[in-house]
C-alpha cells in the first residue's frame, strides 16, 4: 500500500545540476563558478577575474541558474539588502542573492537578461553596493 | 535603480509574537501590520519549538496588492516575491525574514493570515524543529488523530465532515510537527481549508462560496473552517495516531494496522529535500520523524461519503479509548 510514490516537484528549482564548473585560485581567493548555462559560467569567471585583478576582490562562490520557466516580466531593477544579505531582482524572474558572509553569490537568470548583462550591469550593481 | 536597506530603515514597532509554536521577534515600521499580526498571534506557549525574527519594511506610498507569486531557492535562501513591490527574503540559517512590501499588502489581513504566515513555517520550519508533514490534524479530548494520504485521498473532505462532528480541527493539508521531551506536538497554521469544487455535494454550505485559484494553480474553495463550518479550532495537540486513508471503489471501511516502517516510508515520500547548506536543520528533522513514524498507524481503506468516513473514525477513536480503559 506505501509504493506509490510521492514525487516533490522541485518547486523552489534548488536541485537544478550545474554541470558547467570553473574554479580559480584557493583558500580566501578561490573562485568557483557553477551553473548549468555554458555562457553564464565562462563569462562570469572571465569577468570576476578581471574584477579581482583591478581590486583585489577576494574570493567567491558562484551558482547561477539559467531559469526557463522564470517570468521575462519587466526590466526594473531594485535590491533589497538586510544584515548579510543583498536580494537584486530585475522583473520577478531574475534574482541575484549576495551573502556577505559567506562570499556567495546566487541567482536565476530569466530567459532575455544574457550573460553580457548579467556581468556588466547586474552582478556589479549588487557587488558594489555600498551599505 | 531603487535600493532598500531593511537595516537602515527605521522599524519603530516591535512585538514578540507567536506562531504555529514557534516565537517570531518581529519589527517594523507599520503599526497597523503590528495590530494586524497580533490578532493572528497565538498565546505564548511555553513548549514552543524555535525563533525567527521577521523585520518588514511598508512603503506606505506604494498601493501595489499582492501579484503573482513567484519562488525560488539556493542553498539557504529563499526569496518569494508578489509583485514588484513585495519581496519576502527568507534567510533559512539565520531563522530571518526580510520583507518589503507596499501599505496595501501591509493591511491585507487575509494575505497574511492565509498565505505569508503559513509560506513562512514551510520555508524556515526546517531551521526550528517543526517538521511538515502532509496530512491532516484533528483533536478530541486532548488526542490529537494525523490524517495522510496521497492527493485525492479526502483528508481536507473528511476533516470537515469530522470537525462537524464534534473533532476540534488543527489543520486539514499540511500539519507542523516539534519534539519536546521525548512527546510531540502538532500545529496547526492559519491557512484557510482548500476544497477541491467536487466536495460541494457533501458540503451544501459550500454553494454560498465562489472557486478560488490557489496557489498551485488548482480551482479549490479555500474557506475559513470556523466561519463556515462552526468548527472549534485548537492550535495544536499532542497526536496519538496516524491514519493513513485509501479510497477503494465500494462502500465500506476497514482499518489495516502498518508497520512503522510503511509509516516511515510515507513520512520519507512527504517531506522536502533540504540541500546539504542545511544538513543541521535535516539532522534535527530525522528525528522528528523518527517519533512520528512510532505512532500507532492503521491504514483506513474506505469507500462513502467523508461523513461516511467520519463516523468510521468516531468509533475507532471510541475503541481505542475502551482499550486504554480496559
Amino acid at each position: 500500500m506505501m509504493n506509490e510514490s510521492c514525487p516533490h516537484p522541485d518547486l523552489l528549482r534548488r536541485f537544478v545540476a550545474t554541470p558547467y564548473v570553473f574554479t580559480k585560485g584557493d583558500g580566501l581567493n578561490r573562485i568557483c563558478v557553477e551553473s548549468n548555462d555554458l555562457e553564464i559560467a565562462w563569462s562570469v569567471r572571465h569577468s570576476y577575474i578581471a574584477r579581482t585583478q583591478r581590486s583585489k576582490a577576494g574570493g567567491l562562490y558562484c551558482k547561477l541558474i539559467r531559469d526557463r520557466t522564470a517570468p521575462a516580466d519587466g526590466s526594473e531593477v531594485s535590491v533589497v539588502s538586510d544584515g548579510n544579505l543583498r536580494v537584486l531582482h530585475r522583473g520577478s524572474g531574475t534574482i541575484l542573492i549576495h551573502d556577505l558572509e559567506k562570499s556567495e553569490l546566487l541567482g536565476f537568470i530569466c530567459p532575455n537578461v544574457t550573460a553580457q548583462e548579467l556581468i556588466s550591469s547586474l552582478i556589479p550593481a549588487l557587488l558594489d553596493l555600498k551599505s | 535603480m531603487q535600493v532598500i536597506s531593511i537595516g537602515q530603515t527605521a522599524l519603530p514597532h516591535s512585538r514578540e509574537l507567536y506562531f504555529a509554536g514557534a516565537a517570531c521577534e518581529f519589527e517594523t515600521s507599520s503599526s497597523e501590520l503590528v495590530r494586524l499580526l497580533e490578532r493572528l498571534s497565538t498565546p505564548a506557549n511555553a513548549s514552543r519549538s524555535g525563533r525567527f525574527s521577521m523585520r518588514v519594511a511598508v512603503d506606505e506610498l506604494s498601493s501595489e496588492p499582492a501579484g503573482t507569486p513567484h519562488f525560488r531557492g539556493l542553498h539557504h535562501v529563499v526569496i518569494a516575491s508578489f509583485g514588484s513591490a513585495n519581496v519576502f527574503v527568507f534567510d533559512i540559517l539565520r531563522r530571518r525574514l526580510s520583507a518589503t512590501v507596499s501599505g496595501t499588502l501591509a493591511r491585507d489581513y487575509r494575505f497574511w493570515k492565509e498565505k505569508l504566515i503559513p509560506i513562512a513555517h514551510g520555508v524556515l520550519g526546517a531551521a526550528m524543529g517543526l517538521v511538515p508533514v502532509h496530512c491532516a490534524c484533528l483533536e478530541s479530548e486532548g488526542e490529537g488523530l494525523l490524517i495522510a494520504g496521497m492527493s485525492g485521498a479526502g483528508k481536507s473532505t473528511l476533516s470537515v465532515a469530522l470537525a462537524e462532528g464534534g473533532f476540534n480541527y488543527v489543520s486539514d493539508d499540511w500539519t507542523y510537527i516539534s519534539r519536546h521531551d521525548d512527546c510531540l506536538l502538532a500545529h496547526g497554521t492559519s491557512a484557510p481549508v482548500k476544497l477541491l469544487p467536487d466536495a460541494v455535494k457533501h458540503f451544501q454550505n459550500l454553494q454560498e462560496h465562489s472557486l478560488q485559484i490557489s496557489m498551485n494553480g488548482e480551482l479549490a474553495y479555500e474557506v475559513d473552517i470556523a466561519d463556515v463550518f462552526h468548527a472549534q479550532v485548537e492550535r495544536n495537540c499532542e497526536p496519538r495516531w496516524l491514519i493513513f486513508l485509501e479510497r477503494m471503489q465500494r462502500r465500506g471501511g476497514e482499518f489495516v494496522p502498518m508497520s512503522s516502517a510503511e509509516t516511515r516510508s510515507y513520512l520519507d515520500s512527504c517531506i522536502e529535500r533540504l540541500p546539504r547548506q542545511l544538513s543541521e536543520a535535516a539532522a534535527m528533522r530525522e528525528q522528528t520523524i523518527e517519533s512520528v513514524a512510532l505512532l500507532p498507524c492503521w491504514c483506513l481503506q474506505y469507500g462513502g461519503s467523508p461523513q461516511f468516513a467520519a463516523n468510521l473514525l468516531w468509533e475507532f477513536v471510541a475503541e481505542r479509548r475502551a482499550e486504554v480503559c480496559a
